[in-house]
């Protein structure tokens, strides 16, 4: 699963937007959603709209628009000058980030992450499982309701639900059944232990 | 090359296979035998007495994901029945038992408690499967069929259908990332095939709930609205 990034693109060239386009949409591992902007006027209805973590614009059109105008229209937004031919460095400082033409799509993505990772720094952490989590996963795999896995491991069963959304999150495995052949496979459980539960629908 | 626009009456049936070989599965399930020479779609459709519109409405929707039919639901209900019947029978007495078949000798070679407990994983899934598709069976088909037949059922409406309408094939997905993803013994030319099958006809059961939620639901709903 990629992480969900939101952008909005405004450069008025076709050609030049296209090619943008193209290449936002197959960036590896980040799922983006894209909008597409030819006119200056609908910009700032399109990010109050759209709330986008990025706007992606040509700074030689921004130019009457000013950078803190444009943030206010949306939370968090971060604003990507696109360029493609030389610009003035000082006035590029006032955006986060620039991306030229010439730009390969591994940097374009190295870029995009960079600006994205504060929101998204959670979405990073590893997704191997705590020892509380691999208790949690053998009670949901031995059959025991919520209730009786927290009364087992003293906690709540509102912790123990945390928990088991935690799991489906960290593992994207969201059935029981799933997860008895996770904790099989990694020897959480033994095959004895279950098999009257595996084998009771054929009785 | 995908063709840009829908399918029509005039292009030849073997132009829409050649693009777009999934649509193989829809002319067995209208029982189309293969044979059909330059023949135009809706020659071939005539010739083995099949509703053009219904075929046509059902390859564009397969062959374009972004399809939407703007409201035009001109294909035959009846026959838009029997192509969802004959669907349902495809996977649950062809494709998912030959899954089983290939997924069982794969395993063979895995740990014996992995292996039992992902075939028992896929026989849960088959059964699920078998229930989500009996219900349409018992239940929707029988209400639509009375629909076109001019009786209303006071106590079953498409909404009660469409709001319970689940995608099945999302545990199939999961399967097949358990595998990819936690699988311990090595990969075998087997269990990648077996995988690659696992991959299709996920595509194809997602495929299948489109004509029903895309086409069948939207049709009924009009017809419930006007009849």
């Amino acid at each position: 699963m990629g992480r969900s990034v939101k952008i909005v693109v405004f450069e008025p060239s076709l050609i030049i937007r296209s090619g943008v386009l193209a290449v936002l949409r197959r960036l590896p591992s980040l799922d983006i959603q894209i909008e597409e902007i030819a006119d200056a006027a609908q910009l700032p209805s399109s990010l109050r709209w759209h709330k986008p973590d990025i706007l992606i614009v040509n700074p030689s059109v921004t130019a009457r628009l000013s950078i803190p105008q444009l943030k206010a229209e949306a939370e968090q937004l971060r604003i990507v000058a696109l360029l493609n031919s030389l610009a003035d460095e000082e006035a590029m400082k006032s955006y986060d980030e620039t991306i030229t033409v010439y730009d390969t799509a591994d940097r374009i993505a190295e870029k995009i992450m960079r600006l994205t990772d504060s929101k998204h720094n959670r979405d990073n952490t590893t997704n191997a499982l705590s020892a509380r989590e691999k208790e949690i996963v053998v009670g949901v795999v031995k059959g025991l309701t919520n209730k009786q896995i927290a009364d087992s491991l003293f906690i709540s069963t509102h912790t123990v639900i945390t928990h088991r959304r935690n799991i489906a999150a960290k593992l994207q495995i969201h059935s029981a059944a799933g997860l008895t052949i996770y904790a099989i496979v990694n020897k959480l459980v033994e095959f004895d232990e279950i098999s009257s539960l595996i084998n009771r629908g054929e009785e | 090359m995908h063709k840009l626009g829908r399918y029509k009456e005039s292009d030849r049936m073997s132009d829409l296979i050649n693009d777009n070989y999934r649509t193989l599965s829809v002319l067995s399930r209208f029982n189309i035998p293969l044979g059909f020479e330059d023949r135009e779609i809706g020659e071939v459709c005539r010739m083995n007495g099949v509703d053009t519109a219904t075929f046509l409405a059902v390859v564009n929707i397969l062959v374009d994901e972004e399809e939407s039919c703007d409201g035009k639901y001109d294909f035959s209900l009846e026959a838009m029945i029997g192509y969802l019947h004959s669907s349902h029978d495809y996977f649950l007495d062809f494709r998912l038992p030959s899954i089983r078949t290939e997924l069982t000798e794969a395993l063979r070679k895995s740990r014996d408690d992995i292996s039992q407990v992902i075939i028992r994983f896929f026989d849960d899934y088959c059964a699920e499967v078998r229930r989500h598709m009996e219900y349409e069976e018992q239940n929707v088909f029988p209400y639509v069929r009375g629909l076109i037949a001019g009786r209303r059922a006071s106590e079953y409406n498409i909404d009660i259908f469409r709001k319970k309408h689940d995608q099945v094939e999302a545990k199939l997905a999961e399967l097949k990332n358990i595998i990819i993803k936690y699988y311990p013994g090595n990969s075998t030319n087997e269990l990648n095939a077996v995988l690659f099958d696992i991959f299709s006809c996920e595509q194809d059961l997602a495929s299948h709930n489109r004509v029903e939620d895309a086409l069948f639901v939207p049709a009924i709903v009009e017809l419930e609205k006007n009849g």
